[in-house]
């Protein structure tokens, strides 16, 4: 994929700033507790930048505290993710094959696993935590990223400077981390960012399936709420539109800020060879 | 052949994973196999353990639970008062229908204006496209979904607000479909336009291609001639891959337009806290997402020679 220039990957930079420095210091920027409540259904006005909701809760200030749990899930899931999927792609690709066998039979198992209909069926079991839907989808997304480390890694270990430190008899811990680890990093971290997105997505979706963490409201149970409260067909868009607004623009910052990596990524080879 | 082999492992590791969830997870078998929603006294309770077989060993369950999924018996809903695979088997074809109709729009739509997107730079009309597949690429489905319908049917009143069928008239039935299936379509559209761009950017510097023009061709007969075939062919495998995915993304349009479609199914049973429909959609769905990946190995020596030939 390759979106286009600075303008975009400078836009995904501010964007996503300004969700960090919400979910950051949300104790001082948000204009009210999440929890204290005012008159219920009031239209945006003065004080209340977003109005309020059917429980008289701001909603301005509820969507502040909201980019925690987006943050918090979306980083912790592909940070698990992109762990697993750099570890399996480097074994698979440095050793090749027994070891390759296993895991790329287990990742083309994984593959075909329909992951939101399993996700829902375990946070059903569950009723679960944040860090819990964050582990799960990390446990479940890693395998694009172990096949692209593995055939980027297949390449690598070919090359003269592997070769020689081989002959040189160099650990094959020593090999991976410090030959091989530098040289695929660049291509790991815009699919981190990717995981990040989707990771994000899928929490947003599990939310609204009224599957989120109740201690912590994000904005996928925010439009659990509206929408399951009839906050569309009574015409309260103040209710019903900033949270998915939130949870695209924040999206959008993550995926321009992978593509700008990647589209680095890519003129890099072509002018490197 | 060995495909097919890998194919049979996937299905028998994931159904084994089926098996093992309701027994592994905290609480009641009992209620993590039957659902939460119903009230029996402490009897037939006992009764209905023995009939289950959750007094017996695990290995002799697990033989039961593959003889039960080889006479396709997917167990009993106490939500819905009837068998699992009834309930999910009516649901179905709405949802099929969506699906498909929605894919078939989504790359069409896709690809091809991905293709230009690809072929011809830096002009503004093709920034704003760029800009509007992005953000739509970043939007949970559902709340796409929300937005077509505040928008379209609250706010224009073009469409209904919910349901499939008021009167059963096909016109009816097109007119409930439209917003669903647009939403789904976009959603999908987004992905494979993204994809289609970056793949055309790539051949457009290939060699065949400035061959193509030095034989006298230009401009979008290059494109459509033989830049938008060899850019096109992996979306093919890619919809296959992605059949879980697209799956689920309609799950959650069905949803928000209240279609009886196994979305809505879906949200009734988490209501209900009914495991064995939950259990029952992810293993309709896991033999769909083999299904679709089995039939794309077929087509795909077809469409691509380069494969047939093996080169």
């Amino acid at each position: 994929m390759k979106a286009a220039g600075p303008a975009f990957s400078r836009t995904g930079l501010v964007l996503f700033l300004v969700f960090f420095i919400a979910a950051l210091f949300a104790d001082i920027l948000a204009p009210f507790p999440p929890q204290e409540r005012f008159a219920p259904y009031t239209p945006p006005d003065g004080t209340h930048i977003l109005g309020t909701n059917d429980l008289g809760h701001d909603i301005l200030s509820e969507l502040i505290f909201g980019s925690r749990v987006s943050l918090l899930v979306g980083f912790g899931a592909a940070l698990i993710a992109t762990i697993l999927g750099l570890g399996i792609g480097l074994v698979s690709g440095y050793f090749k094959g027994a070891a390759d066998h296993i895991l790329m039979g287990v990742t083309d198992i994984f593959l075909l696993i329909p992951r939101i209909p399993l996700i829902i069926i375990l946070a059903a079991f569950l009723r679960p935590s944040s860090w819990l839907i964050g582990l799960v989808i990390g446990l479940l997304w890693w395998t694009s990223t172990a096949r692209i480390v593995r055939s980027r890694v297949l390449q690598v270990r070919e090359m003269d400077f592997v070769l020689s430190a081989r002959c040189l008899g160099f650990s094959h811990r020593h090999i991976v981390f410090s030959e091989i680890l530098p040289n695929i990093i660049h291509l790991v971290l815009p699919k981190f960012m990717l995981t990040i997105a989707t990771a994000m997505i899928a929490e947003a979706s599990l939310s609204f399936l009224g599957l989120g963490d109740p201690g912590m409201k994000s904005w996928g149970m925010m439009l659990n709420f509206a929408f399951q409260k009839g906050a569309l067909v009574n015409g309260l868009w103040w209710w019903l539109l900033p949270p998915g607004l939130c949870i695209t623009l924040i999206v959008v910052a993550v995926v321009l800020i992978g593509l700008s990596w990647e589209e680095r990524e890519t003129a890099g080879i072509a002018a490197g060879g | 052949m060995k495909k097919s082999l890998r194919y049979l492992i996937a299905l028998f590791v994931i159904f084994t994973l089926n098996f093992f969830i309701p027994r592994a997870m905290p609480g009641d078998p009992l209620a993590n196999l039957l659902g939460e929603d119903y009230v029996i006294d402490e009897a037939s309770l006992a009764d209905l353990r023995a009939e289950l077989g959750l007094d017996r060993p695990l290995p002799v369950q697990f033989l039961r639970y593959w003889s039960e999924i080889l006479r396709l018996d997917l167990g009993y809903s106490f939500r819905f008062h009837d068998r699992v695979t009834h309930v999910i088997g009516a649901r179905l074809p709405w949802t099929l229908l969506l699906v498909g109709s929605s894919i078939l729009l989504g790359a069409c739509m896709g690809t091809l204006l991905g293709a230009f997107s690809g072929w011809s730079r830096a002009s503004l009309k093709n920034r704003t496209g760029t800009v509007l597949f992005l953000s739509v690429y970043s939007m949970p489905p559902f709340f796409l979904s929300l937005l077509l319908l505040y928008v379209f049917a609250f706010r224009l009143g073009w469409f209904p607000l919910k349901g499939v069928y008021a009167s059963g008239e096909w016109t009816d039935i097109l007119r409930h479909f439209f917003l669903p299936v647009m939403s789904l379509t976009l959603y999908l559209a987004a992905r494979y336009y993204l994809i289609m761009r970056g793949s055309v950017i790539q051949e457009r510097d290939k060699a065949y291609v400035l061959y193509a023009r030095a034989k006298g061709l230009f401009g979008r007969r290059i494109l459509f001639r033989h830049v938008f075939k060899n850019a096109s062919l992996p979306i093919v495998t890619l919809i296959a891959l992605d059949f879980g995915f697209i799956f689920s993304g309609a799950l959650f349009v069905e949803i928000v337009f209240s279609m009886n479609g196994l979305g809505t199914l879906i949200y009734d049973a988490l209501l209900a806290r009914d495991y064995p429909v939950l259990q029952g959609i992810f293993l309709i769905i896991t033999v769909m997402v083999v299904v679709a990946n089995a039939a794309a190995d077929a087509v795909y020596p077809l469409i691509d020679p380069r494969v047939r030939k093996g080169v």
